[in-house]
């Protein structure tokens, strides 16, 4: 089907966004929140980008700030990250 | 016609293509991989999804949602197209993966096979979109239960590995000054931190030296690292803190401190909004050069829309191996057709103007600034409206307000010269020497 991805890997369209923004999602957070974009394997790589500039020619403002940058920057086994932890440390 | 091998004694010998692919000597060695229960060829130590995508496996995954057919786009990890599964471990991206003799590679999310999904039905049952989140909470908590059962059938993203995934002793590493990227600014600003005595880690997600460079066939050779830089090849960094970083390397995870971090993780290729275009087929500019200059062609029939600095060179480069070339300058994407993999293309001229042009590969243009590491490490974000991207906040020596955190090359800003990215590499080296040295003084 004719579908325009706006974030590829939790399958979010266009009109996905135009649904959640006439709904009042007008920023990325809200966005993100409404619809699952850039919550994905990718963690918004490209798709927050896209929906930047969706916001920018909906309202003439681009949105001030993307989602948060998390750790981590791609998927890694559980097992790498307990490595960390030192025997006894429980933080 | 799918994706081929490129014979490099067919080509045109004064091409730039060709001196790239003969510079690399004779082709490395012939290894067997296995894919979905069939055994293919591939060359030992190149990407994974290349041997598959050059063995005429156009899709190699399905979306988590609609079970659309999926592909490798940007060859550079920042997409969700060649996810498999390899060696009875799922979530493998099959671009950051090299070739090895035996690999057994699987497909993931489809039934009965990732060609033939059954579960492409949703993709025709909302052919807009579907608004799982609300019916899933709409009709109370019993009916919620069920459709998270079923949901978590459906869509997802692999099942289980074979085995639990080992705990590997992290390493602990201390250097003065964390260079994250090997293009031409990190490989400059590295080599210049060490020849002005400070310890230097650089870390880089390729196999060699060169970051973008390595994509286009026409690039000029660039410096080498310096040999007393610390050089920590196919490792990613994948968080960053004030009191450590997490490198991850195919061995465990290193947790790095520093007393700078310099990020020159440069831009990676998007690929814009338009509709399908998450089709097998369409590429980015860099994923199509950087196969090019591993000796693959992935279309016969290309058409290369938009402006970019390489764009000339990969054309070239594509035209040397064989192919048909449609360069469309200053303009943009309407529409990809094609229901498997990309079979058209719909550009419009900024007149407004529409052509339909028929295509086996479609490649797309636009660079947006790789963000997301300078910005755990605390840089202040903008939207940066010359460059149409979100990019960290840097003031022209490299310095950004988070102290200890620095950004250099096309991170920072527009610039489309490697010779250019090394100047302003070497530019913060100086300002990072400067600071670090007054800090070891006060001590």
């Amino acid at each position: 089907m004719n579908k325009e991805l706006f974030c590829r890997c939790e399958d979010v369209t266009r009109g996905e966004i135009e649904a959640a923004f006439a709904a009042g999602h007008k920023d990325i957070e809200s966005l993100k929140r409404y619809t699952g974009l850039g919550t994905g394997w990718c963690q918004g790589k490209q798709c927050v980008t896209l929906c930047a500039r969706f916001i920018t020619a909906r309202t003439g403002e681009p949105p001030p700030l993307p989602i948060t940058p998390r750790p981590p920057l791609h998927p890694i086994p559980m097992g790498a990250l307990a490595g960390i932890a030192t025997p006894g440390d429980d933080r | 016609m799918a994706p081929r091998r490129i014979d490099p004694s067919t080509l045109p010998k004064e091409s730039a293509l060709a001196q790239r692919l003969l510079a690399r000597g004779e082709p490395t060695a012939r290894v067997t991989i296995s894919h979905d229960g069939e055994t293919m060829e591939g060359v030992d130590g190149e990407p994974l999804a290349l041997t598959l995508l050059a063995a005429g496996r156009t899709t190699l995954a399905r979306s988590s949602k609609y079970h659309r057919p999926r592909s490798a786009a940007c060859l550079q990890g920042g997409c969700d197209g060649c996810l498999v599964r390899v060696n009875g471990v799922p979530d493998v991206m099959a671009c950051r993966t090299s070739t090895r003799q035996g690999l057994t590679v699987v497909s993931q999310n489809a039934f009965p096979s990732v060609s033939m999904d059954l579960g492409a039905a949703s993709d025709w049952f909302f052919p807009r979109y579907m608004d799982h989140h609300h019916w899933m909470v709409s009709l109370g908590p019993a009916f919620n239960r069920t459709m998270q059962s079923f949901a978590r059938r459906m869509s997802g993203l692999g099942t289980l590995p074979d085995e639990a995934s080992p705990v590997l002793p992290a390493q602990r590493e201390t250097v003065d000054v964390l260079v994250v990227g090997a293009g031409p600014s990190g490989v400059a600003a590295s080599n210049a931190l060490v020849s002005a005595g400070f310890d230097v880690l650089c870390v880089d997600e390729e196999s060699r030296v060169g970051g973008s460079t390595l994509d286009d066939p026409g690039a000029v050779s660039m410096e080498s690292l310096d040999a007393r830089v610390r050089h920590r090849p196919s490792a990613s960094v994948v968080a960053t803190y004030d009191d450590g970083t997490i490198v991850q390397t195919a061995n465990g995870v290193t947790v790095v401190t520093t007393r700078a971090r310099l990020f020159a993780t440069g831009c990676r290729d998007l690929i814009g909004a338009f509709v399908q275009n998450d089709l097998p087929g369409i590429y980015t500019v860099r994923a199509f050069g950087r196969a090019l200059c591993a000796g693959v062609l992935l279309g016969q029939r290309v058409v290369l829309v938009g402006d970019d600095p390489i764009a000339g060179s990969i054309c070239d480069a594509a035209r040397a191996a064989g192919a048909t070339v449609v360069h469309t300058r200053g303009a943009r994407v309407r529409e990809a057709r094609g229901s498997r993999s990309v079979k058209g293309v719909i550009v419009e001229s900024p007149g407004g103007d529409s052509v339909t042009h028929g295509c086996d590969a479609l490649v797309v243009t636009g660079e947006v600034a790789a963000y997301e590491l300078v910005g755990q490490a605390g840089a202040a974000l903008h939207w940066d409206a010359t460059r149409d991207t979100f990019a960290p906040v840097v003031n022209a020596d490299g310095t950004t307000g988070t102290q200890g955190v620095y950004v250099t090359g096309k991170l920072r800003a527009t610039m489309t010269d490697p010779a250019a990215r090394a100047e302003d590499g070497r530019r913060v080296a100086t300002r990072i020497a400067r600071d670090l040295g007054r800090t070891k003084g006060e001590q």
